[in-house]
This record gives structure tokens, C-alpha cells and sequence, in this order.
């Protein structure tokens, strides 16, 4: 029993573990070591990841067992940590010895340098240092199974006794001073009241590089509460959002810029021109796709969005959008004859705008088309036997959304001075999918501390850089599958005080838990 | 007398469609009237795109198996295809290097399909079983955000192995890209290349073993059945998570012959590779109707066709290719969503 599990697992860990060295996750590690504790070198980091590998393989071994005991433990461990030590030892033999022939394997694995490799033999030969590496796992694998084991067995010891386990929450709340202030309505906004007043006063006394950066967080938190509006309230999954951004800002580039088209319009007029385009551009969208099903709207705009770049690219439009270089110079925002285009300025006009459209977004939640939005997610059929003309509020769904993305696109063109077919990528709809998805679908904190994680976070951790993509996708799956209703899920207004079997259900948002099973 | 009702939504589809029809027909007059492309060069375009349009149908194939048996679009499918690519890529280097291509074209143009294709196969597998299998029973929301996760996953995780420099594919010296037969069409010479042949051969060949696979074999039967019901079908004694890894098996299988079919016959393979094509086979399936084999085949190549000649038809720049092909693809879920063939799905779909 427990040889089985070992070797299914070995190879899932080994599979992994070849995974992660090909991609450069152990020299990441290295590094992070190396910068984060002031460790002199990058072998600590290297080999934490491997043994720290190990543990998990002989600890998800024993944890995949049905049949308890140690000497099944024994066995798991061992198992897990003799395929995943041998089949990642043959791996590295193989990259060892090529390298030492002479041949650089960066020509097909980038991440493969001399260095990269030279981290994991320790300098010794190919065969050997295979042999150190198998040995390193397989000793982590048993001492990870046998902690299983031994945890497993605390907790049951602790269930037996009749002891309850306490959640860290749980624990929080016990002490009298945080009950308190978590239990009364003020605590909150006083905290809100703090949190604000720090964010007025930081630009004061951060650089110019933290400014943009809390900058750019801003606007993702503009461009999440839009889409927000499309796919977390209305329930419209669009892929294609960033071509709503792009009309923002190539409007707002093409009326300010002196080049391609020298209108040279204000800022001030450029913005509401920028959003009111956005909008229309939703509707326009939005006709031909309003009676496709859920996964096709997903597909049409994504293909949207890529027209939209690969049209702003192509030599068509050259003359009318500056092709494939893009625009330079769009003008700045001017007050009161004082131009105030820098970060700093630019921070606090980005802080008004995420106000709005948090102060926006609020309203229309609660309000009768915010209502209808709900009802349409949960079961479109039934909202249109109820009396919702489906039709309108998709349009205005659509309409909104790309409204909050014109603004969005228009305040970020004219702060980079630039705009080209390059900023508009899918990335960016990615990017604002997952962070709307990460804080909580349909939830405006959600959607904020999704922006401050996912576009914030990155910011701080430069070393992560190239990972952050690979991280982004990763984490939608895990999200989907261990917690889809997001970090910060939205809380629905109770006008029934649940029942207490239904109480565990609350937790998902409703359109996760009704939703039709099995079709 | 009795009223005919006429709605505002038909009205509409039919101004926009008697409005696309005018501008076509404008456009291709133009093009005619100029003689702006000799009888060579529509012959050339068209047996370029019967060629792509073959690869986009093996493509779709697996999208519209999947979506026939889940009601899911697999959105990692191109990103399958992909690795099938690179997976044909470091065989054929290795034969390269060490002579054997040379010597054995056809073994080593054999092997190559068999690795792409068996590579392709376990990421179809290990796809499902960890980003889809867990969320079966989902709204259906939940398991497209997966599936578009992975192929984000899958897309980064190819650029940071093998990096984002575009290779070529170094195929075997009897196959060489862009060498073949040359027929005469008015007096001037057409190429039908080797690579070209081979595309559209094996496609078909692909194409024909699926069809037999789903009609006349035990798992065809049982695909079927869960594709018709999957409560009937289990207590039938089908074992369902085995039908879907299987069915997941077979469209990886499609897609990494498709991906070595692109290496081979394009020549250049980068980690992006997979993403355009696999949007264009998924319009394919769209335009066959969606869950239709036959269909499949058939929206594949209509759209290969489409796209090589539409550039010229509606004398536009080529560069605007993949923008025309996905105008194809709104205007089908506009005017007929179920596609030439129609929709063959069991259960209706909101």
C-alpha cells in the first residue's frame, strides 16, 4: 500500500522537481537568499529548494496513504524518495555531462547556464553529484514522511482527547482588546480613516519610482472595479478588456499629441471625450455578442481585443494612430497654469479617480440595476421571466465597464507621455482578470487588495520579474480550485438570517454553489 | 388579414449581413476588374490555405471533442499543440546532429511525429486531471478561468525553458520547406511543396482514424455515451473519469501531430506558437458547429481557404490575415452560431 503511493508520488515529485530546475527555480532561490538574509552565497537558497522538495514528496506520500503506520511511513518515504532521488539524479547526470563535453545547453534550455548547473553538482563530477542529489532527496523524503506521520498522529491523539483545533482567528478573537474593536461598526471606518491618511500623506515621502508604481497599482484598482462590473456582477467573462483601455488612451493620445494629428486639445476635454468612446466602443461590442453563451462572449473578445492591437499595428491605420511606434508627447493634464504631469501629482489624481469609481461602483451594487446584474449571473433565464429586459443591462454592463477602462486608458497614456499598439496586449486583460479573480469575484475590497497583490507585490519581489506571468497563471488554476470565491469574497446583503446548515454554504458566493451542476 | 411580426434583432442581422455581402461583393469586383492577381496566384493561395486549413482542422478536432463531452472550451489546447512542437523540434535536432535524418528520413520524420505526439498526449492528460478534473460539476465560468490559467502557465513555463527566440525546425534533407512538384497554371509555375503534401496527407489520415475511432471502436461508443448523458452513461457501466482522460489523450494526441505538421511545414516554432492557431481551430470548430466531427474538418479547412484568400479578395493587406479570420468567426456566431454542419450536443447550453 504504501509502495504504491510512494512511487505514484515520486514521480509526480520528481516530474515537478525536473520542472522547476529547468525553469530556474532553484537559482531564483538562490538569489532571493542571497538578497532577502545576506546569505554570502546562492548554494544555501539552491539547496533549500531541493530539500525542502523532498520533504513534500515524502509528506504527500504519507498523506495519500490509507493504511497507517510507521513502518507503511517507512516504506512511502523511502519510495517517493528513491524514484524522485533517481529520475532527478538521471536528469542532472545528463545536463552534467553534456555541459562537461563542451556543449553550451543554453542553445535549447536558456535557463541551463554553466552557473545554473554548477549549483547543483557542487563542482563534482556527473556521476557523483547525481548520486549526492538522489541522496539528498531521498534522506528529506523519509524525514518529511516520518513528520507527517508524526503530525497525523498529534492531531488524532488531539481529536481522541475530545480537544477541539482552534483556528488562528478563533485564537485572535479571544483576547478581550481584539474582540472589541472587531465587534463595533466604528473600529472599521477609523481603520478605513487611517489607511486613507496614510495614502494621502505617502507620496510625500516616498521616490518618484514608488509613486508611479502606487500610481499604476491605482490604475489596475480603476480597471479591476470595471471589469468587475462585467464579469463579477453581470457575470460576462471578457477577455477582451484592454481593447476598452486602448480606446481610452489612443483618444486621449490622438486629441493631445501634437503628432500624428496636431488637435492639441486640452486634458481636460480629452478625458470625458476618452470615456464616452470607451463607452460606445462596450455598446458596439456588446450588440453583436449580447445572445452568445457564457464561453463564446469569452472567445469573441478576446478575439476583439487582438483585432484592436493588430489593427493599431498594421499599416492601415498608420497615418491615423502612428503604426507600430505609437505616439509620443500626449499632453498633460494643466491646472491652473501649472502642469501637473509628474507622479506625484499624478497619484492623487489617480486616488480621486479609484474613489469614484469605487463610490460608483457601490452605488450601482445596491441599486435596482445592480439587482438585476445579480439575478442575470445567477440564472439569466429565470432574471428575464422576472421581468429583466436582459438586453439593456448586458449593454449596460458592457457600457460601465468599458467606461472605468477609458478612463483608466486615458489617465495612463497621458502619465507615460506615450501610448503604442504594445501597451495593449492580452497580458493586460490577463493581468486584470486574474487580479479580479484573486480578490474576489463581484466584491470591491476584493478587487482592491487583488490590484495591491498582484500588480503591488511583483514591485517589491523584482527578483520574481520573470516568474510573475508563470505565477499569474498557476495561481488563477489554484484559485478556481481551492478557493473561487476569491481572497476577499463579497458579502451579500442577508435579509434572512441563514439556517444553520446552510451556513457553511454562505462561504461561496452563490453563483458557485447553485450553479447548475453537471451540465 | 394576419400581421407578420418581424423583429427588431432579425431586421438588424439582415441590414448587417446584406451590408457585409455589399462590401464583399464591391471589394472582390474591384479586385476582378483591376486583374490586380493572375490565375497562379489564386491557385497558390488556395493550396496554401487547404494546407494551414488542414492543420487548423486537426486542431479543432480536439476542441470539439472536449466540448462535445464537458461543455468546456479548452483553452490550454493551443498551448498543447506548442509543446508538441518543441517536443518534435528537439528530436529532429538530435537526428540532425547526429546524421540520422539523412539517413532515414521517413523513420526519423516517424519518430518525430510519435514524440510530438506523445508528449502532447501526457500534458492533455496531466491537464486535465489537475486544472479540470477537480472542478467538474462547476458553473461553467470556473473551469474556463482554469483552463485559461494553465495556458498562461503552460505558455511561460515553455518561455522560460526554451526561451522566446524563434527556432527552426531542421527537417530532414528530403523534406526540405518550400521544395516540391511544380505544376503549370496559365503558363506560370505553382509549387505544391513536399511538407505541404505531407500536412494535408497525414490530416487526413488523422482525420479518417478519428472518425473510425468514435464510430466503430468500444471507447468510440463510450465517448458517445457520456457526450449523450453521463448519469446514464455511468450507470451503463461507463467509467466517465476514464472516458474524459482519454478523450483529453486523443485531442492531445491531435495536437501534437499538428504541432510538428506547423514546425515541419512552416519552419518556425516559438513558445507564442500555439496561441493564434489554436484561436483559429477553435473558430473552425465554431464554424463547423461545435461538437461535430465532420464539422470540425470541414470549418477547418472552409476557414484555411478564407483566410488565405480573403486578404486578396477583399483587396486588403495580408497583414490583416488573423484579423479577417476572427471576423469570420463573429460573424458565424452572428448569423448562424450552430455552425455549417450544426451543433451535435446533447444537452441545450446557456
Amino acid at each position: 500500500m504504501g509502495l504504491r503511493t510512494g512511487i505514484r508520488t515520486g514521480l509526480i515529485a520528481a516530474i515537478v522537481t525536473i520542472f522547476l530546475i529547468l525553469i530556474g527555480v532553484h537559482m531564483l532561490m538562490g538569489r532571493l537568499l542571497q538578497s532577502w538574509f545576506y546569505v554570502p552565497a546562492h548554494w544555501p537558497g539552491v539547496w533549500l529548494m531541493v530539500v525542502l522538495l523532498g520533504l513534500w514528496a515524502g509528506s504527500r506520500a504519507v498523506g495519500q496513504m490509507k493504511a497507517r503506520s510507521w513502518g507503511n511511513t517507512l516504506l512511502a518515504g523511502a519510495s517517493a524518495g528513491i524514484i524522485q532521488g533517481a529520475l532527478v539524479g538521471a536528469a542532472l547526470y545528463l545536463l552534467a555531462s553534456i555541459t562537461q563535453a563542451g556543449v553550451d545547453l543554453r542553445a535549447w534550455l536558456t535557463q541551463m547556464s554553466q552557473e545554473s548547473i554548477a549549483a547543483l553538482t557542487l563542482g563534482l563530477a556527473p556521476l557523483p553529484a547525481a548520486g549526492f542529489i538522489g541522496g539528498v532527496l531521498l534522506v528529506s523524503a523519509v524525514a518529511g514522511a516520518a513528520w507527517r506521520e508524526w503530525r497525523l498522529r498529534v492531531h488524532a491523539a488531539r481529536l481522541a482527547r475530545g480537544e477541539r483545533t482552534v483556528s488562528l482567528r478563533e485564537r485572535l478573537l479571544e483576547i478581550p482588546a481584539v474582540a472589541q474593536v472587531s465587534s463595533n461598526p466604528l473600529s472599521r471606518r477609523v481603520l478605513m480613516g487611517v489607511f486613507m491618511v496614510l495614502l494621502l500623506i505617502a507620496p510625500f515621502f516616498l521616490g518618484q519610482y514608488w509613486n508611479y508604481n502606487l500610481g499604476t497599482v491605482g490604475i489596475y484598482v480603476i480597471l479591476g472595479l470595471g471589469l468587475n462590473i462585467v464579469v463579477g456582477m453581470a457575470g460576462l467573462l471578457d477577455l477582451g478588456y484592454v481593447a476598452f483601455f486602448a480606446v481610452g488612451a489612443y483618444t486621449m493620445a490622438l486629441l493631445t499629441a501634437p503628432q500624428p494629428h496636431h488637435i492639441q486639445m486640452s486634458f481636460w476635454l480629452a478625458l470625458p471625450i476618452g470615456v464616452l468612446l470607451a463607452a460606445i466602443a462596450g455598446i458596439l461590442l456588446g450588440i453583436p455578442v449580447l445572445r452568445m453563451r457564457g464561453d463564446y462572449l469569452a472567445i469573441v473578445t478576446l478575439g476583439f481585443g487582438e483585432i484592436i492591437r493588430i489593427l493599431s499595428k498594421s499599416d492601415v491605420l498608420t497615418g491615423f494612430t502612428g503604426g507600430p511606434r505609437g505616439v509620443r508627447n500626449v499632453g498633460h493634464p494643466v491646472l491652473f497654469g501649472k502642469d501637473i504631469g509628474n507622479e506625484f501629482y499624478f497619484f492623487y489624481f489617480i486616488l480621486i479617480g479609484v474613489i469614484l469609481a469605487i463610490i460608483i461602483t457601490r452605488r450601482l451594487e445596491h441599486s435596482r440595476v445592480g439587482r438585476a446584474w445579480r439575478a442575470m449571473r445567477e440564472d439569466e433565464k429565470v432574471a428575464q421571466a422576472m421581468g429583466i429586459y436582459t438586453l439593456k443591462y448586458k449593454l449596460m454592463a458592457f457600457a460601465m465597464g468599458a467606461a472605468m477602462a477609458g478612463f483608466s486608458g486615458a489617465i495612463f497614456a497621458s502619465r507615460n507621455s506615450f501610448t503604442g499598439p504594445e501597451d495593449f496586449v492580452l497580458l493586460v486583460s490577463i493581468n486584470v482578470l486574474a487580479l479580479v479573480i484573486v480578490g474576489g469575484m463581484g466584491s470591491i475590497p476584493g478587487v482592491i487588495l487583488g490590484a495591491f497583490v498582484l500588480k503591488g507585490l511583483p514591485e517589491i519581489l523584482r527578483e520574481l520579474e520573470d516568474y510573475r506571468v508563470l505565477v499569474f497563471g498557476a495561481l488563477l488554476v489554484v484559485m478556481m480550485i481551492v478557493r473561487p470565491q476569491g481572497l476577499w469574497p463579497a458579502s451579500r446583503p442577508q435579509l434572512e438570517r441563514p439556517r444553520p446548515e446552510e451556513e457553511a454554504l454562505e462561504e461561496a458566493p452563490a453563483e458557485l454553489v447553485e450553479g447548475e451542476v453537471g451540465s | 388579414m394576419k400581421e407578420r411580426k418581424v423583429s427588431l434583432g432579425l431586421l438588424l442581422r439582415l441590414g448587417i449581413g446584406l451590408l457585409v455581402l455589399a462590401f464583399f461583393a464591391y471589394r472582390f469586383y474591384g479586385v476582378l476588374a483591376r486583374q490586380a492577381y493572375g490565375a497562379e496566384t489564386w491557385a497558390r493561395l488556395a493550396i496554401s490555405g487547404l494546407i494551414i486549413g488542414s492543420v487548423y482542422a486537426v486542431i479543432a478536432l480536439g476542441y470539439t471533442l472536449v466540448y462535445g463531452i464537458l461543455f468546456m472550451i479548452n483553452f490550454a489546447h493551443g498551448e498543447v499543440m506548442m509543446i508538441g512542437a518543441f517536443a518534435g523540434y528537439f528530436v529532429l535536432e538530435a537526428f540532425a546532429a547526429s546524421g540520422f535524418s539523412a539517413r532515414q528520413p521517413v523513420l526519423a520524420i516517424l519518430i518525430t511525429f510519435l514524440a510530438g505526439m506523445t508528449v502532447s498526449m501526457l500534458v492533455g492528460i496531466s491537464l486535465e486531471r489537475i486544472a479540470y478534473r477537480p472542478l467538474r460539476g462547476a458553473p461553467r465560468l470556473v473551469p474556463l478561468i482554469s483552463a485559461i490559467g494553465a495556458s498562461i502557465f503552460l505558455q511561460n513555463a515553455a518561455q522560460l525553458m526554451f526561451g522566446s527566440m524563434r527556432r527552426t525546425y531542421s527537417n530532414p534533407p528530403a523534406l526540405e520547406r518550400n521544395v516540391g512538384w511544380v505544376l503549370d497554371v496559365a503558363g506560370k509555375p505553382v509549387s505544391i511543396t513536399y511538407t505541404g503534401v505531407l500536412t494535408f496527407a497525414f490530416s487526413v489520415v488523422l482525420m479518417i482514424g478519428l472518425y473510425l475511432l468514435v464510430q466503430r471502436t468500444r471507447l468510440g461508443r463510450a465517448m458517445r455515451a457520456v457526450a449523450e448523458n453521463k448519469e446514464a452513461a455511468a450507470l451503463m457501466g461507463v467509467d466517465v473519469d476514464r472516458v474524459i482522460a482519454n478523450t483529453f489523450a486523443i485531442s492531445g494526441v491531435l495536437a501534437g501531430a499538428a504541432g510538428v505538421m506547423w514546425g515541419l511545414h512552416n519552419g518556425i516554432i516559438y513558445h507564442y506558437v500555439g496561441f493564434i492557431p489554436g484561436l483559429k481551430a477553435f473558430t473552425a470548430a465554431v464554424l463547423g458547429g461545435i461538437g461535430n466531427i465532420p464539422g470540425a474538418m470541414l470549418g477547418g479547412i472552409v476557414l484555411g481557404i478564407a483566410e488565405s484568400l480573403a486578404p486578396a479578395v477583399l483587396d486588403m493587406p495580408f497583414q490583416l490575415k488573423d484579423v479577417l479570420a476572427f471576423a469570420v468567426l463573429v460573424l458565424v456566431l452572428i448569423f448562424r452560431p450552430t455552425g455549417i454542419l450544426g451543433e451535435v450536443l446533447a444537452e441545450e447550453k446557456v
